[in-house]
């Protein structure tokens, strides 16, 4: 019992007064461990962090209707089946054609705020219509009645007395959703028809077919044409790797009857393959980085024990048997890696913070598993690290070395 | 039967003869000097004895073992049970109090006791510097710390290398000191030295030269006093 | 005799500097890769990004206000078209190297045996397209659509003798039309008509899945429309839009001459768009934001994140190698207070050990620049299966780093040894 107590003291001693020595050894393990906790978090995490920039690519699940139209229980009841911490957005959207001037125009009516998150790659010029009676109007939309933002502009909608003319105007989403036939309206109908004064409040530019559409509220568009709010499409966007939507799809598909969740190949498919590439390159940037610093925390740990080669040769001297000066400086060693690493996975935890809050504006999920694997791999290649020049010090000669210099 | 007996005993590097063919007996309690000038084997003989280094041929008898032909574990073995060290350049552990010092040999012997080391180190009149750390200590205190730990296990053979290389002429004198009580209590010594000071307070004198013992003289009025020749 | 000390320097203690040449190659190596890597990242996420797609939509320009808007008849009334001819010219653009794909659509209205009516597109498949400039390329719907998923056969290859023959039909079609792979569906169209075998059936998940897709010719064929497409989507590699780009993008001519040069001469989207425009006859060239945008923020997100990870792995390298010069340094008081004692002057002593330690990390970093080459074409090959282009730049920059570092690194230990008292090292510390 004695004898240990004496290692220990030893140890400590070793540790607590040859402290310039011991600092530079620390530092360089706990850099290690940084550098280690901080990437692997950095791994871990990228894919969640990463998806959420990816969503930027706009809706990646669409509901169409089984029949005619969806109507709003269903769409609330199928989001509800969605966790909420992975549903980005949600725009339910309504076609119809509306007239502006007496000519015929692609109306759609949203939820803006859900329409925001769900096409964040809209670039609106102006601002987005906040409450009835605003409206905003697609690109071409504008050219065409040369609309600028804050020029009003009224939309016609003759009720009841429409007639289908012509096939099936295109389905007015840009995913490739069906949507029922949009109704049109006839000339002759002039008197009855229903309107609304907008103010417009941006010009959307999208690149894509919205720009021939305007866009109002549903409550202006349920006014507009008289009719209750049922939705031909609802976009959505969900935060989730190909296989979790998938899984989604089909349990909404399922569960509710009016409701055929669809996923937008386009988006799922491109996001697995880039992310795929992404995660690769971030593992295989960690693999290496880790694999040098790993090396230097050896170099320098090498260096640290090859400095006390005298020592060694004087214990030796003493009496002292290769075992127990290899399980010393172990000891040593062991307690640096362990407070090393523990400081490391603190110092790395922080970086990932930094990175995270630089690059993604949003904070880093902690994983507690990887304070003990920091530890445990600091622990060991600190280990290794001393192991190499205390065995080599310990076959020298006690002699040459006390008596050189 | 001698406590150590040497014989025919040969070093060699190369084709340099650090010893050749020597032949030494020392017996129990016996103060013996080994003097030389440099490059005369001193310090090969003294590694040799002090179980550091292995002699190309002869047999080297420890208590009437053969010890030559042990292998590197064995021999720290030896060391450490039978032989206390000391050195010209100390070689005391930095980071370790005077005390701690002591005890690391305890500690590899076979268990640390603080309480005797701190009795040993009182034998040398150190025992109110037992906490400092050898870079507080004058260089007399640290050999007299090397001398506390050399003798801490009750070796059969008490080893120094040059013990008063680095000292003055009052350290010198403590440390003999040390070494006639250490005889008296009835411990081996064998001193390397080439100050012939120091050499003449043994009871005996071998005279290295060249690898092979040269002569040997007697200590006919030993006192284990040393006699300084003061020039005036 | 400062030559013959650092040279003994060397050939006694050349196992530590053997150690401190390795940590710099490593902390070289590391930076070389992580910059070179870097630098490039962006190019090569920008490769993956294909994968969604076109970025940019060229119509002609009457249809872009009017036909699309007006938008309720099948037909195309105001018939305004692109020529075929012109195409190969995108590829003849200032930004002609960053147009990675592209390919043509003409539609033709025309209806089954059945009496249904489908649109056929025509479009290029693999294209094959041999460059003035030498180089050759393979464009078309089967890298631009790389999220098809074929669900039985397989795309059109135009190289085959009978690709006009052979049509690829959407899998809503194929399931409504009951068409399988093999078949051979005859379609009338307003001009002509065809017996098509149908070599494949895809699902693309959206509106195309109504649709048949065969070669230009064979559309332009069914529809009387020689020599006349549609549209053309490209896929160009871009730079993401800073102001300036936005401002031009509203309007080019508002830029002033210095502006319009360097927005002419980056690969915005909108720059691009306008090059296109100015070798497309009555064209109109627009950014397809979806793509285009989202493009730009994950490189954004994705370069920002390797030059964190960089920087991090710089910090560590330089750590790592002022620990170790710090260390070895440290080691060797006793030797420097020895040469303290007899006289040499703080300046130089500094200048011995700078001067060792420089020679070494030279060695070192010269060496670690090679390695860190081969580390990132590892990366490259690994990750992206293509090299990773060496930029000159990063020489200069690691140089100077390793150079930095290793300096840094000799400050505690030279100022340790400069507070050294000969003395204290001598006599045992």
């Amino acid at each position: 019992m004695k004898k240990r107590k004496m290692y220990f003291r030893m140890i400590t001693a070793s540790l607590l007064r040859r402290r310039s020595r011991m600092v530079i050894a620390l530092l360089a393990i706990s850099i290690g461990a940084m550098i280690l906790s901080g990437l692997l978090t950095i791994y871990y995490d990228v894919p969640r962090q990463m998806r959420a920039q990816f969503r930027n690519y706009g809706a990646n699940m669409i509901f169409t209707a089984t029949g005619d139209s969806i109507i709003p229980e269903d769409v609330d009841k199928a989001a509800a089946l969605i966790p909420s911490d992975k549903l980005v957005g949600m725009a339910p959207y309504r076609y119809d054609t509306v007239r502006i001037n007496d000519r015929p125009v692609m109306a759609a009516a949203t939820d803006m705020k859900g329409a925001e998150k769900t096409s964040p790659f809209w670039k609106v010029d102006g601002d987005w219509p906040a409450q009835s009676g605003e409206i905003m109007v697609g690109k071409n939309v504008a050219e065409t009645y040369n609309l600028k933002p804050g020029k009003r502009v009224t939309c016609t909608f003759a009720p009841e007395k429409e007639e289908e003319k012509g096939p099936a105007a295109e389905a007015g989403e840009n995913q490739g959703g069906t949507d029922q036939a949009a109704e049109a309206t006839t000339e002759e109908e002039v008197v009855l028809d229903n309107y609304i004064d907008f103010t417009v409040t941006g010009i959307l530019d999208t690149g894509g077919k919205e720009e021939n559409y305007v866009y109002m509220n549903l409550q202006d568009m349920e006014e507009l044409t008289g009719k209750e709010t049922v939705y031909d499409i609802c976009e959505l966007s969900v935060s989730a790797n190909a296989k979790e939507l998938e899984t989604i799809a089909d349990q909404i598909t399922e569960s509710v009857d009016g409701i055929n969740a669809r996923l937008v190949k386009r988006v799922t498919q491109s996001e697995t393959t880039v992310l795929t590439k992404l995660q690769a390159l971030v593992l295989l940037v960690t693999v290496i980085v880790l694999a040098l610093t790993m090396i230097c925390v050896a170099t320098t740990m090498t260096a640290v024990v090859a400095e006390r080669r005298k020592e060694i040769g004087l214990r030796k001297a003493l009496g002292a048997s290769n075992k127990s000066i290899i399980a010393e400086f172990m000891g040593e060693g062991l307690v640096l890696g362990a407070v090393g690493g523990l400081l490391g996975s603190i110092l790395g935890f922080v970086f990932a913070q930094v990175v995270s809050m630089n690059v993604f504006n949003s904070s880093i999920t902690l994983m507690p598993w990887l304070v003990p694997l920091t530890v445990i791999a600091s622990v060991l290649v600190t280990g290794l690290a001393c192991l190499i020049p205390i065995r080599s010090a310990v076959d020298v000669d006690p002699a040459l070395v006390l008596k050189g210099e | 039967m001698s406590l150590l007996e040497l014989k025919n005993v040969s070093k060699i590097y190369g084709s340099l003869h650090a010893l050749d063919h020597v032949n030494i007996k020392v017996e129990k309690g016996e103060w013996l000097a080994i003097m030389g000038p440099s490059g005369s084997g001193k310090s090969t003989m003294m590694n040799i004895i002090g179980a550091l280094d292995k002699a190309t041929e002869g047999e080297i008898l420890l208590d009437g073992v053969d010890i030559a032909k042990k292998s590197a574990s064995a021999l720290t073995d030896i060391r450490r049970d039978k032989i206390g060290l000391i050195f010209q350049q100390f070689h005391l552990v930095s980071y370790l109090t005077a005390v701690e010092n002591v005890m690391l040999a305890q500690y590899y012997h076979s268990v640390p006791d603080e309480k005797e080391a701190l009795e040993a180190l009182d034998r040398v009149g150190l025992s109110e510097r037992a906490h400092h750390y050898p870079s507080q200590l004058s260089g007399g205190e640290q050999q007299r710390v090397c001398v506390a730990r050399a003798l801490i296990n009750y070796p059969e053979i008490i080893l120094a290398d040059e013990p008063t290389g680095n000292l003055d002429e009052a350290n010198e004198e403590i440390v003999v000191e040390l070494f006639r009580k250490l005889h008296e209590d009835g411990t081996t010594l064998i001193v390397v030295t080439h100050n012939p000071e120091v050499a003449e307070v043994a009871q005996r004198t071998i005279v290295l030269r060249n690898g092979k013992v040269d002569h040997e003289t007697i200590n006919e009025n030993f006192t284990g006093k040393i006699k300084h020749i003061t020039l005036q | 005799m400062f030559v013959r000390m650092i040279a003994k320097a060397f050939l006694r203690q050349w196992k530590k500097m053997l150690l401190i040449a390795f940590t710099i190659a490593l902390g070289s190596s590391l930076a070389t890769a992580m910059l070179s890597v870097m630098m490039d990242v962006g190019d090569k996420i920008n490769q993956e990004l294909k994968a969604y797609g076109a970025n940019i939509k060229v119509v002609p320009k009457d249809t872009s206000v009017l036909n699309e808007l007006y938008d309720v008849g099948g037909e195309n009334i105001t018939g305004a078209y692109l020529k075929e001819d012109e195409l190969g010219k995108i590829k003849t653009i200032f930004w002609a190297f960053n147009i990675v794909d592209y390919t043509p659509f003409i539609t033709a209205e025309a209806s089954l045996d059945n009496g249904d009516k489908v649109d056929v597109t025509g479009t290029w498949f693999n294209h094959h397209m041999d460059l003035p400039t030498g180089e050759a390329l393979d464009a078309g719907v089967a890298s631009l659509r790389s999220w098809w998923e074929i669900k039985d056969g397989d795309w059109i290859d135009e190289q085959a003798e009978d690709s006009s023959s052979l049509a690829m039909v959407g899998a809503a079609l194929a399931e409504k039309e009951k068409i399988s792979v093999g078949d051979t569906i005859h379609v009338t169209g307003s001009q002509g008509e065809n017996d098509l075998k149908v070599a494949g059936i895809f699902d693309a998940g959206g509106e195309e899945d109504d649709l048949i897709y065969v070669t230009v010719d064979t559309a332009q064929a069914l529809g009387g429309l020689d020599g006349k497409i549609d549209s053309i989507e490209v896929l160009a590699l871009t730079t993401p839009d800073n102001e300036l780009a936005e401002k031009a993008a509203k309007d080019p001519g508002s830029l002033s001459v210095s502006q319009y040069e360097t927005w002419y001469c980056t690969a915005y989207v909108s720059s691009i768009c306008y090059q296109i425009e100015e070798v497309i006859t009555d064209s109109v060239a627009s950014a397809v934001r979806q793509v285009a945008d989202s493009e730009g923020q994950i490189l954004e997100k994705t370069q920002l994140l390797m030059i964190l990870i960089t920087i991090l792995s710089m910090i560590g390298a330089a750590l790592g190698i002022c620990n170790l010069v710090t260390a070895s340094v440290m080691e060797r008081s006793q030797e420097i207070g020895l040469m303290k004692a007899i006289g040499a002057h703080n300046r130089s002593i500094t200048g011995l050990i700078l001067t060792e330690i420089m020679c070494t990390a030279v060695i070192g970093g010269v060496l670690g620049f090679f390695a860190g080459m081969g580390f990132a074409q590892i990366v490259g090959h690994s990750v992206f299966n293509s090299a990773i282009s060496m930029r000159p730049m990063v020489i200069p920059v690691v140089a100077v780093l390793v150079a930095i570092v290793t300096l840094i690194g000799c400050i505690p230990a030279i100022r340790m040894l400069l507070n050294l008292r000969p003395t204290e090292v001598l006599h045992g510390r």
